[in-house]
C-alpha cells in the first residue's frame, strides 16, 4: 500500500487515505483496461489463425497470413485507401465551408435569431447519423426521392430518375459533410470567440481596410484554431461507418470502416477476425499521427490566444443588404440537415413512403406506431439505449474526472502516458472499438457477450473529452480551496465529495451530457456486437430499413427525435455558451 | 488639432441602454499631451474608441486636424483605417503570427501605395531603435515580455507618423517598477517627437506627471479640465479632490467675512476656527467644505507662538513610511490626516498642533 501511496505523492496537503488510494487506483486501472485490453486483443488477433477459427481457440496458431493476405490485395490500394481519402477529404472540405460561414454569421454578425439557429445547427449531432442517412435517402433517392420527384414534376419530366443521385461519391461527401457540420461549427465558434478583438482593431488603427484586416490578421491568427478542428474532423470522417453503409455501399464505394465490417459479417463466408484486425492496425497508426498533429496545432492555437479582461465583443458586423442572402443560406442548410429530415420521417411514418400530396392525407395510418408499441423488442431497445448511453456516460465521466484530478493535482509518474492514452481514445474508430470488444469478450469466458453489459463495456473507452473538460474545470479551481478543506480536518474523500465534486459540477455535467449524446446516437458498436437481447434503437432502425419496413423505420426515427428534445434542453443548459 | 463636441455614446445591452458617454466637449492643441482621467467605467475608453472610429457615436462631432471624422447628425463617419492615428491598446494587441519587425512594419505595408521595401525597413528599424527594441526585430511576437510588447505596440503606433496618438492605459498591464520606467520613457519619447497625444488612465500620478492638461471624467461627463497643478490644487468638487490623491474634507460654517476675499470658518463639532480665502460669495452662516491636502498641513509637538490657523489635536496613529510619516490626528470629533517629517517624534496620545496656510484650503459651498 505504501508503494501505491508513494505513486500519488508529491502533493502538498492532506493524505489520500485508503479510500482515496483505492478510488484513484481503480480509476487508473479501469481506464487502462477499457482502452488497452480491447486494443491489445486486436493486435494479438491479427497474428492468430487459421481464418475459420476464433483467435484464441485452442487449435489456433500464430501466423502472418492475415497481413500478407490483406496487404497484397490490390483492392486495398486501388479502392479502399483512395476512396477513404477522397471521401474524408471531400466531406471535411464541404463541411468546413458551411460550418465556417455559419460560425461567422452566428458569432460576428447581427443575423436575427442567433440562439435558435445555434440550437438547430446542432441537431445532426444529437441523432444517429444513420437516421439522417435514411431521411436523406428518402429525399434524394434517384427514383423515389422526394426532392427528385419534386424537381421532375416542376420541370414536367415524366420518366427516369434524378436529377440527384445520392448513391454516388458526391452524394456521400455532401451528406457526410452536412453531418459533420455541427461538430466543426462548435469548434470554430470556440476559435472565433477566443480571438482578442483588439488584434483586428489594431489593424484598422494601422490604416488597414477591413478586407486587408481579414486576410492579413483575422485569418492568419485563426489558422491554428481552424486547422486543429479540421484535423480532428478529418480523423472522424475517415472512420465514419453509417453513411458509407447506407449511401456508399449501394454506390460501390468501399471505405475502410465498411471493409472491416464486412470482413466480420461477410454475406457468405464465416467472419475472419484476424483479417479485420490486420486491416484495422494501420488506421490506428494514422489516427495516432493525426492526433499528434492536432496536439501540436492546439498548442500553437493556445499560444495565440491573448486574453483580455474586457468582457465586451466588438460590435457585430451589420449585414445590411446581405441579411436576406445570409438567412437564405442558413435556411437552406437547416432545411436539409434538420427540418426536412424530421418532416420526411414524420410523413413517412404516418402516410407511407410516397411523396406528399393532399390526396395522401386521407390515408393517415398509425399502424407503424401501434405495431412498434406492441413489440417487446422495441421496449427493450428503448431501455437498452438509455441504459447503455447512461451507464457508459457515468462510468466514463467518473473515471475521466479522477484521471483529470490525477493529471492536475498529483505528480504521479507516468502521468503524461496516462494523458496520452486517454486522449488517444478519440482516435479509435467505432468500428475498431466494436471489433476489439468483440474479440476480447468472445475470448473471455465471463458471460457478458451478447448482453447489454458488453455494450456498456465497449462504449466506455472515450475518455478524451471528459478528461480534457474536467481538467480545464479543475485548473480553474484554485488548489487552495481543497487545501482549506484538508486544513479544516477533511480527509481526501470528504474533500472530493464536499468540495471538489460540487465545484466541478458544471464540467462534470457537461461531460455527462456529451457522453450520453455520443452513446445515444451510437450505431456501429451495437451493430457489431448485436444479439437478440442487446439491440438499441439505432440498430432496430437499421434492421427495419434493411427489411424495407420503411414506415416503421420512419416511426422509430420520429421517436428518436422525440427522445432528443429534452436532451437539447440539457445541452443548452450545460454545454453551450450563450450567444447574446 | 483634435476637437470633440457634445460626444454621446449609448450602448444597447440586453439589460437596457448603457449611457457610457453623456455629451462631452474638449479640444486638444497641436503637440499637446492631453489626459482623460477617471475611475473605472466612467467612459474613458469609450471616448477614445469613438475618436479612433472603433465605435460610432450617437451624437456630437469629432474632428481631427480640422476634418470632421464623425458627426452622426450629418451621417458622417470615417472608418478607423481612414483616420490618421496611432493607437496603443490596453492589451497591446501584438499580432502573435508576426515577428516584431512585421508587427511594427504592418502600418507601412498596408499603406497605399506601398512604400518601397528599403524605406519600410529604414522606418521600422528607426522606430524600433527609438523604443530600444532593434535587437529583437526577428523575434516572434509570442516570445517577448509584457514591457517589450508595450514598446513594440508604441513603435507600431508611431511608425507611420500619425497626426494623433491614442493611448489606452498603456502602463496598466505592467508591474509597478516597470511601469515607472516605461512612464518616463514614454514621456520623453512623446515630448521628443512632439506628437499630439490623447492619453487615458485611471492613475492620478500618471496623469499629473505626464500631461499638459487633464480632464477628469466621472459617469460619462467631464467634471474638470485644467493643467495638472490646477486640478490638484484647485479641484472643483469633492469628487475631483478625493480622486486626485488623499484629501481631508472638513465641514464648517462661515462665521464672518473679514475682508474682500477672507473669512473665518467655524468647523463643525466645535473643532475650532480656520482663516480661509472665501472668493465665491459665501456669507456668514453659509455651510461649506474645506479641502486640505495632508502634505499642506504643518504639524509640531510644541505649541507654536503664533496662534493663527492652528488646530490642536491628539495623535491617534503614526505610520512610518521611510522618508516621511503619515499621522492621523483627532481634532475634536474629526480625524485629520497629515504628512510629517520622519524626524517628528510623537506617539499616540501626545498633543499635536496643526497649522495650515489659508492659501492651501480649498472651499466648496454646501455641506454633504
Ligand atoms: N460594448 C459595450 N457594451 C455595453 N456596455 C459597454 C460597452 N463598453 C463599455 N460599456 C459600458 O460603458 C461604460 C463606460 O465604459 P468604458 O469602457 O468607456 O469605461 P472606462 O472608463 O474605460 O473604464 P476602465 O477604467 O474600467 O477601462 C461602462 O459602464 C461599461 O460597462
Ligand atoms: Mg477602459
Amino acid at each position: 500500500m505504501a508503494a501505491i501511496a508513494a505513486l500519488f505523492s508529491g502533493r502538498r496537503g492532506g493524505d489520500l487515505g485508503l479510500g482515496g488510494i483505492l478510488a484513484l487506483g481503480t480509476a487508473v486501472v479501469a481506464a487502462l483496461y477499457f482502452i488497452s485490453a480491447p486494443l491489445l486483443t486486436l493486435v494479438l488477433s491479427s497474428f492468430r489463425g487459421p481464418e475459420d477459427m476464433l483467435p484464441f481457440e485452442d487449435a489456433a496458431v500464430w501466423t502472418l497470413g492475415h497481413f500478407s493476405e490483406v496487404y497484397t490485395n490490390p483492392v486495398l490500394y486501388k479502392e479502399i485507401i483512395p476512396q477513404t481519402f477522397v471521401f474524408a477529404f471531400g466531406a471535411v472540405t464541404f463541411s468546413f465551408i458551411i460550418a465556417f460561414t455559419l460560425a461567422w454569421l452566428v458569432e460576428r454578425t447581427d443575423i436575427p435569431g442567433r440562439n435558435f439557429i445555434f440550437t438547430l445547427i446542432l441537431f445532426p449531432l444529437l441523432v444517429p447519423t444513420l437516421m439522417l442517412g435514411i431521411a436523406w435517402v428518402f429525399m434524394f433517392g434517384p427514383n423515389a426521392g422526394w426532392i427528385n420527384q419534386g424537381i421532375r414534376f416542376i420541370f414536367g419530366v415524366e420518366a427516369g430518375g434524378g436529377p440527384f443521385n445520392i448513391f454516388s461519391m458526391g452524394g456521400l461527401i455532401m451528406t457526410q459533410g452536412a453531418a459533420l457540420v455541427p461538430f466543426v461549427f462548435l469548434l470554430l465558434t470556440a476559435a472565433l470567440r477566443s480571438m482578442n478583438p483588439s488584434l483586428e482593431e489594431a489593424s484598422a488603427a494601422s490604416g488597414a481596410s477591413p478586407i486587408t484586416t481579414f486576410f492579413r490578421v483575422t485569418i492568419p491568427i485563426l489558422r491554428p484554431g481552424i486547422l486543429a478542428p479540421l484535423i480532428l474532423a478529418f480523423l472522424i470522417a475517415m472512420e465514419q461507418f453509417e453513411l458509407p453503409l447506407i449511401i456508399g455501399l449501394p454506390a460501390r464505394i468501399n471505405v475502410f470502416a465498411i471493409r472491416i465490417f464486412f470482413e466480420l459479417s461477410p454475406d457468405t463466408d464465416l467472419p475472419v477476425y484476424g483479417r479485420a484486425a490486420a486491416l484495422a492496425l494501420p488506421f490506428l497508426g494514422i489516427g495516432i499521427l493525426l492526433l499528434l498533429a492536432y496536439n501540436h496545432m492546439i498548442k500553437r492555437a493556445d499560444s495565440f490566444v491573448t486574453v483580455t479582461g474586457k468582457g465586451y465583443r466588438p460590435e457585430r458586423f451589420k449585414l445590411g443588404k446581405w441579411k436576406w442572402p445570409s438567412l437564405i443560406f442558413v435556411g437552406v442548410f437547416l432545411s436539409f440537415a434538420a427540418i426536412l429530415p424530421a418532416l420526411v420521417l414524420l410523413w413517412t411514418s404516418l402516410f407511407g413512403f410516397n411523396a406528399p400530396s393532399l390526396a395522401a392525407l386521407s390515408n393517415i395510418s398509425f399502424t407503424p406506431y401501434i405495431e412498434l408499441f406492441q413489440e417487446v423488442r422495441f421496449y427493450r431497445a428503448v431501455g437498452n439505449t438509455f441504459v447503455v448511453a447512461g451507464g457508459s456516460a457515468v462510468i466514463v465521466t467518473l473515471i475521466g474526472a479522477m484521471l483529470a484530478w490525477i493529471l492536475v493535482r498529483t505528480k504521479m509518474p507516468g502521468r503524461s502516458i496516462l494523458d496520452f492514452i486517454s486522449f488517444f481514445s478519440i482516435g479509435i474508430p467505432s468500428v475498431i472499438a466494436g471489433l476489439a470488444a468483440m474479440l476480447l469478450y468472445l475470448s473471455t469466458p465471463i458471460g457478458v457477450y451478447g448482453t447489454v453489459w458488453v455494450l456498456i463495456l465497449a462504449y466506455s473507452y472515450r475518455f478524451a473529452v471528459t478528461t480534457r473538460l474536467n481538467r480545464a474545470g479543475l485548473m480553474q479551481l484554485h488548489k487552495e480551496l481543497e487545501e482549506a478543506s484538508y486544513a479544516a480536518g477533511g480527509t481526501w474523500l470528504t474533500t472530493v465529495r464536499r468540495i471538489v465534486l460540487p465545484l466541478m459540477g458544471p464540467s462534470i455535467m457537461a461531460s455527462m451530457v456529451l457522453l450520453f449524446i455520443i452513446g445515444f446516437r451510437e450505431f456501429t458498436i451495437p451493430l457489431i456486437l448485436m444479439s437478440e437481447d442487446n439491440m438499441v434503437l439505432s440498430v432496430i432502425l437499421w434492421r427495419l430499413f434493411e427489411n424495407l419496413e420503411l414506415s416503421k423505420a420512419a416511426a422509430v426515427g420520429v421517436l428518436i427525435i422525440i427522445f432528443v428534445i429534452p436532451i437539447i434542453f440539457l445541452m443548452r443548459q450545460f454545454l453551450l455558451p450563450k450567444t447574446e | 488639432m483634435l476637437s470633440v463636441k457634445g460626444l454621446t455614446k449609448t450602448y444597447e445591452t440586453p439589460e437596457g441602454p448603457a449611457h457610457a458617454v453623456k455629451g462631452i466637449d474638449f479640444e486638444v492643441g497641436e503637440g499637446e499631451f492631453y489626459t482623460l482621467l477617471g475611475p473605472s467605467g466612467c467612459g474613458k475608453t469609450t471616448t477614445l474608441r469613438c475618436i479612433a472610429g472603433l465605435e460610432k457615436p450617437n451624437d456630437g462631432e469629432i474632428s481631427i486636424d480640422g476634418v470632421i471624422v464623425a458627426k452622426p447628425s450629418d451621417n458622417l463617419f470615417a472608418p478607423t483605417h481612414h483616420r490618421n492615428i496611432g493607437m496603443v491598446f490596453q492589451s497591446y494587441a501584438i499580432w502573435p503570427h508576426l515577428d516584431v519587425f512585421n508587427n511594427v512594419g504592418y502600418p507601412l505595408q498596408v499603406r497605399k501605395p506601398r512604400p518601397p521595401k528599403a524605406e519600410i525597413n529604414d522606418l521600422v528599424m528607426n522606430a524600433l531603435e527609438q523604443v530600444g527594441m532593434a535587437d529583437f526585430a526577428k523575434r516572434p511576437a509570442t516570445k517577448i515580455s509584457g514591457g517589450q510588447q508595450q514598446r513594440v505596440a508604441l513603435a507600431r503606433a508611431l511608425v507611420r507618423r500619425p497626426q494623433l496618438l491614442l493611448l489606452d492605459e498603456p502602463l496598466s498591464n505592467l508591474d509597478a517598477k516597470l511601469r515607472e520606467q516605461m512612464r518616463i520613457e514614454l514621456e520623453e519619447m512623446v515630448a521628443k517627437i512632439a506628437i499630439t497625444t490623447l492619453y487615458v488612465t485611471h492613475d492620478q500620478s500618471e496623469a499629473l506627471s505626464m500631461s499638459d492638461r487633464v480632464a477628469v471624467m466621472s459617469d460619462g461627463l467631464i467634471v474638470q479640465e485644467d493643467e495638472p497643478r490646477a486640478i490638484y490644487g484647485k479641484p472643483v468638487n469633492e469628487f475631483v479632490a478625493s480622486f486626485l490623491g488623499t484629501a481631508n474634507i472638513i465641514n464648517g460654517t462661515v462665521a464672518e467675512r473679514t475682508g474682500d476675499d477672507k473669512g473665518v470658518v467655524i468647523i463643525d463639532d466645535d473643532v475650532g476656527q480656520l482663516n480661509v480665502i472665501l472668493s465665491n460669495g459665501l456669507a456668514a452662516g453659509d455651510a461649506l467644505q474645506i479641502v486640505v491636502r495632508p502634505e499642506d498641513i504643518h504639524a509640531t509637538t510644541e505649541q507654536p507662538a503664533d496662534q493663527s490657523n492652528i488646530l490642536m489635536g491628539v495623535v491617534d496613529l503614526l505610520n512610518y513610511q521611510g522618508g516621511y510619516a503619515e499621522c492621523f490626528v483627532h481634532v475634536g470629533a474629526i480625524r485629520v490626516r497629515c504628512i510629517v517629517h520622519q524626524s517628528l517624534r510623537a506617539k499616540p496620545g501626545d498633543k499635536i498642533w496643526l497649522s495650515v496656510d489659508p492659501q492651501h484650503c480649498v472651499i466648496f459651498s454646501g455641506n454633504t
